[in-house]
């Protein structure tokens, strides 16, 4: 893993890389095959770049990581002479000073715009005047409604809930008691993860439904939510958890209560990771990866070379299991400790990425 | 700018006196100008400049909401919900029978309508306007939400380009809603909103009627906050039911920063107006500048308490000579 491996072989995987991009873009060019080029690019920014990331709020961890990927990939791509500079915004939660700062973007005349999107509409017209500019534009995890992009990067939010929904019905051999515990209410991620887990619990009738939770992706709310739930109810077979670190605090009810601990299922959350380790305790999770950041100003800068690039690359959730939690906990120290430990991750793998249709 | 042309020597003095605690903060406002148009000359293009004072206009006008209330001894805390409200009825309603014309008129009456009872209940039944905003704002918020669950709806593009486009209407429409509100003060209701914001029985005695000029206030008001919305669903080509909710804050601290009063009757619209437009074109020198998001959390926060200070600090200054 480039981010924090010190491998030499990275840097020089990577160089070479480039210089093949670059071939492969001066190929395109003197081929004249201006019809292969990916959405809004007009092939008239030369490298290095700069590359604009607009954030809608940088204060939460997973966005601080999100953004260290960010400046890692920089890094990468500025040693191979692609990128020059990265100009950074924070939104601070507002859509509105987003347009602000888009704007400002395209008046600075930056080559590509990484974004995550306060609004899944208000920034439509300001992304479709930088599309007009020849502004390469990658937009993940919470996306816009225009498709005057160069791509969308993105998670399948029914598949978590499905996968989620499967581990633990397969664990309970599709019968016993469970409590749903389910991200902020009307947030989108968290009723799409709803959604997607309940084909699979429709599909097992046996599989009850004790009661739903509904708390912030945070520990504590979850843990005084879970507390209360145990004391109502003195059987539960398992925890279906659909995010965030909603699990930790579950975990440490149960563990408060003397409860001896059940399946759950969670996120990649250091905490929970962890908790479930020490626990012995039957855990899956798997997480929105923060990488996509660094794949996203990955992608943006193979467009701006020429290469095309898919309209929408869905990225599948990496998942962690009993199987393969050692491996993720062995890097733990590297990772906040309120922080997500996120899946390796490569050039050969973005390669792969943008390579599916 | 203190060197009235006409109206008397009294009008004079008085404008001089009124923009002498003003000087501080033109002049910071005056200097972040030069600094933007310095890191981006294309600042003074027709381009530039449209796009700029468009990003500028709805706090600009939510400014006037807010000043507006305060000038009169009031606040509101639902300036944001009637700023999405005012985005969402102009994005469900610009494709009926009525038209754009029709939008335009049902946003404005619903913001007319929604201040003016707010006013209502505020002059008539005596309770504190922080309250009576505070639980507007929770069911305005609810009707937005109700209108339009997810961001969406409808606005023609030739609106969007005409307001939003690549020529500066969004400034001269500022431009027409100051002289307005210019000429609005030379009668004697508009005159009355201040003087019932800086004494009430004062104003009462002197035949001022104190509860109709705070209803018209609370609906004026209103009427320039949901108008905001409609520009901001011109904006962005579309309507969502939470985009207003920074702009309740950023109302006060704009109008706070250009000099208006907690109190009443303390204030000009014009430093209300240079107050938003500092928080504006704060945000673009801070990115020309290549600020890290973390400082500019700080230097924002300097800003605002240095154009604070500055003023009083030249009163202090002056009185001390």
């Amino acid at each position: 893993m480039k981010t924090f491996e010190n491998n030499p072989s990275a840097s020089l995987r990577s160089r070479l890389f480039a210089g093949a991009a670059m071939a492969m873009g001066l190929l395109a060019l003197s081929a004249g095959t201006a019809s292969a080029a990916a959405n809004c690019i007009k092939g008239d920014r030369k490298a290095p770049y700069t590359v604009g990331w607009a954030n809608i709020y940088s204060v939460p961890t997973w966005m601080k990581q999100t953004e260290g990927t960010i400046a890692a990939e920089v890094e990468e791509l500025k040693k191979a002479g692609l990128v020059k500079d990265l100009m950074i915004t924070d939104a601070q939660g507002n859509a509105q000073t987003q347009i602000q700062h888009i704007q400002s973007m395209i008046d600075a005349n930056v080559d590509a715009i990484v974004v995550i999107a306060g609004s899944s509409n208000a920034l439509d017209r300001v992304i479709s005047d930088a599309c007009d500019k020849g502004i390469a534009i990658v937009n993940f995890d919470s996306l816009v409604n225009t498709d005057k992009v160069t791509a969308k990067i993105n998670t399948d939010s029914g598949e978590w809930g499905a996968g989620a929904a499967k581990w633990l019905s397969d664990q309970l051999g599709g019968k016993g008691k469970i409590i749903v515990m389910n991200g902020p209410a009307g947030i989108s991620v968290s009723d799409d993860r709803r959604k997607g887990a309940q084909p699979v619990l429709d599909a097992n009738p046996d599989l009850k439904i004790i009661t739903e939770t509904n708390t912030e992706y945070n520990a504590a709310p979850a843990q005084e939510a879970m507390t209360s739930l145990l004391f109502a109810n003195p059987e539960i077979d398992g925890v279906l958890s659909l995010g965030g670190a909603i699990s930790a605090g579950s975990i440490m009810a149960f563990d408060r209560q003397g409860r001896e601990q059940v399946p759950v299922t969670g996120e990649n959350a250091r905490q929970f990771l962890e908790l479930w380790k020490e626990k012995g305790l039957k855990g899956w999770a798997t997480m929105q990866p923060n990488w996509l950041g660094a794949l996203s100003v990955y992608t943006a800068v193979q467009a701006l070379e020429g290469k095309d690039v898919p309209a929408f690359i869905k990225v599948p959730l990496p998942v962690i299991d009993d199987s393969t939690i050692d491996s993720y906990l062995a890097r733990a120290d590297q990772f906040p400790a309120d922080g997500y430990i996120y899946s390796d991750y490569d050039q050969a793998l973005f390669d792969k990425l943008l390579a599916q249709k | 700018m203190s060197a009235v042309s006409s109206s008397g020597w009294l009008y004079g003095a008085i404008q001089r006196r009124r923009n002498r605690g003003l000087g501080g903060l033109y002049l910071v406002v005056a200097a972040f100008l030069i600094l933007y148009a310095v890191l981006f000359p294309g600042i003074l293009s027709v381009g530039g400049f449209s796009k700029f004072t468009q990003n500028w206009f709805p706090l600009a006008l939510v400014t006037m909401a807010q000043a507006l209330l305060m000038l009169n001894g009031g606040i509101t805390l639902a300036i944001g919900p009637l700023v999405s409200l005012g985005a969402v009825i102009a994005a469900t309603t610009m494709e009926g029978v009525f038209g754009v014309p029709g939008g335009i008129v049902a946003v404005a009456f619903t913001g007319l309508a929604i201040g003016a009872v707010i006013g209502a209940i505020v002059a008539h039944l005596r309770l504190p306007a922080i309250i009576v905003t505070l639980a507007g704002s929770f069911i305005i918020t609810g009707v937005a939400l109700i209108l339009l669950p997810r961001p969406g709806g409808f606005i023609p593009d030739w609106l969007s380009n005409m307001l939003a486009g690549h020529t500066p209407v969004a400034f001269l429409l500022l431009v027409v809603v100051l002289l307005a509100w210019k000429a609005f003060l030379a009668t004697p209701l508009g005159l009355g909103i201040y003087a019932a914001g800086d004494n009430p029985v004062g104003a009462f005695r002197s035949g001022v009627p104190v509860e109709r000029a705070k209803i018209v206030a609370f609906a004026l008001s209103g009427l320039l906050a949901a108008l905001a919305g409609l520009f901001v669903a011109a904006q962005t080509g579309s309507g969502d039911p939470v985009i207003g909710t920074p702009f309740t804050l950023n109302s006060i601290a704009a109008a706070v920063l250009g000099g208006v009063g907690f109190l009443g009757g303390k204030g000009t619209m014009r430093g209300a107006i240079c107050g938003s437009l500092l928080l504006s074109v704060m945000i673009n020198v801070m990115f020309f500048l290549g600020f890290p998001p973390v400082a500019q959390y700080i230097a924002q926060g300097l800003i605002i308490v240095g154009a604070v200070a500055v003023p009083e600090l030249l009163k202090s200054w002056r009185a001390k000579r």
